[in-house]
């Protein structure tokens, strides 16, 4: 009868335990989200002379956004899909038909450098046009990606170079 | 003869006990011996304190791509692919002359010397592959806000074999423990396993 009893105060006393983990599993907080801390402003750099990282050109959005997707560029990001017209000049530099390209936008030599030496790293295509173009507003290209030239963060304004 | 047989176990067990107690008591000495010998140790000088969220990493480690977040070069060799990756950190996390590293003008010794040299004495330097990245003044991929690339507090090993979004680690899992000994965060947590990064909350 006693052994009865402690077996199932045992149990009782088991069930309890069980249940008291649940209840602080179920009160415990969940994964904190990440804090969003101040993002790149989406600046166009319209009417500033820019250099640009050319990955492709493409006839159509769908097949620019599908190659994009297709590049491995770690956790950073990568090329940006705009329209060739977007950029006056860029239809000649890039030497190839297709209305839609992949570029990386700069104001610094050194930003595109450094944006190209990575994406090579990466097995990326990555091409430095010769010449700078003028950008004509539009979409967000990547601009204020790069560090400032006196290293006070990131370039977020035009430069000599950049200004016509 | 039976019982000589049933005690020498015990008698064997006895007599190997000095000899387990000798062993443990100069295992220590020898490893660290065979650390020294090497000209390393882990210094552990000087770490800033790890940063929970954007406002801290700024207070800790300034605006996104400022000058002292690439102010650290270091080299660290591939085992794959041969190749030797040289990348840049901020300079609050290295730097600083030791046996080893020297004198960058850095501020501490953490990532050059202690997590870099904890990685090779403790022979797992086969296990970081090709693919090693430090600052890089870049968004997220896939967002507009910073990457922890853009304050040299991050570092990407062996991302070719550990890509993001894969929420299991092949290579790196060997390895990490010694970044989160020393303050780091390790992306396994949010499925990006070739990353580590000196803050959390980010």
């Amino acid at each position: 009868m006693r052994r009865n009893i402690a077996g199932a105060a045992l149990v009782v006393g088991i069930a309890l335990v069980i249940g008291a983990f649940a209840l602080v599993g179920d009160a415990a907080p969940g994964p904190q989200p990440p804090s969003v801390g101040p993002t790149v402003p989406q600046d166009t750099g319209a009417g500033e002379l820019l250099v640009v990282v050319l990955g492709g050109v493409y006839p159509s959005r769908a097949e620019a956004e599908a190659a994009n997707t297709a590049l491995d560029f770690a956790d950073v990001q990568g090329y940006y899909v705009v329209p060739v017209a977007q950029f006056q000049g860029l239809q000649e530099e890039v030497g190839a038909p297709g209305d839609f390209a992949l570029v990386s936008a700069f104001r610094t030599e050194q930003g595109a450098q450094e944006f190209a030496a990575f994406a090579q790293s990466l097995g990326n295509p990555a091409t430095i046009l010769p010449n700078r173009v003028r950008s004509l507003g539009g979409m967000y290209a990547g601009l204020g990606q790069e560090a400032a030239p006196d290293g006070s963060g990131p370039l977020l304004r035009p430069i000599p170079e950049s200004l016509p | 003869m039976g019982s000589s047989s049933s005690s020498s176990p015990g008698r064997r067990r006895r007599r190997l006990l000095p000899l387990a107690a000798v062993v443990l008591a100069l295992a220590p000495l020898l490893l660290a011996y065979h650390w020294a010998r090497l000209g390393w140790r882990d210094w552990h000088y000087n770490y800033p304190a790890t940063p929970t969220g954007y406002t801290q990493i700024v207070n800790r480690f300034g605006e996104p791509c400022n000058s002292n977040a690439s102010a650290i070069e270091m080299p660290w060799p591939a085992s794959d692919n041969g190749m030797t990756y040289k990348f840049r950190f901020h300079r609050k996390l290295g730097g600083y002359p030791t046996e080893v590293v020297p004198n960058k003008g850095g501020r501490s010794t953490n990532l050059d010397n202690d997590v870099y040299g904890h990685i090779q004495n403790d022979h797992l330097s086969s296990y970081t592959k090709s693919g090693i990245w430090g600052y890089f003044c870049r968004t997220i991929s896939g967002s507009s806000s910073w990457s922890t690339h853009a304050w040299g507090i991050a570092v990407d090993i062996s991302a070719s074999y550990e890509p993001m979004g894969q929420c299991y680690s092949t290579v790196n899992k060997n390895f990490a423990y010694v970044f989160k000994n020393h303050g780091w965060r390790w992306g396994l947590d949010f499925c990006d396993p070739m990353h580590f990064q000196y803050a959390f909350g980010y």
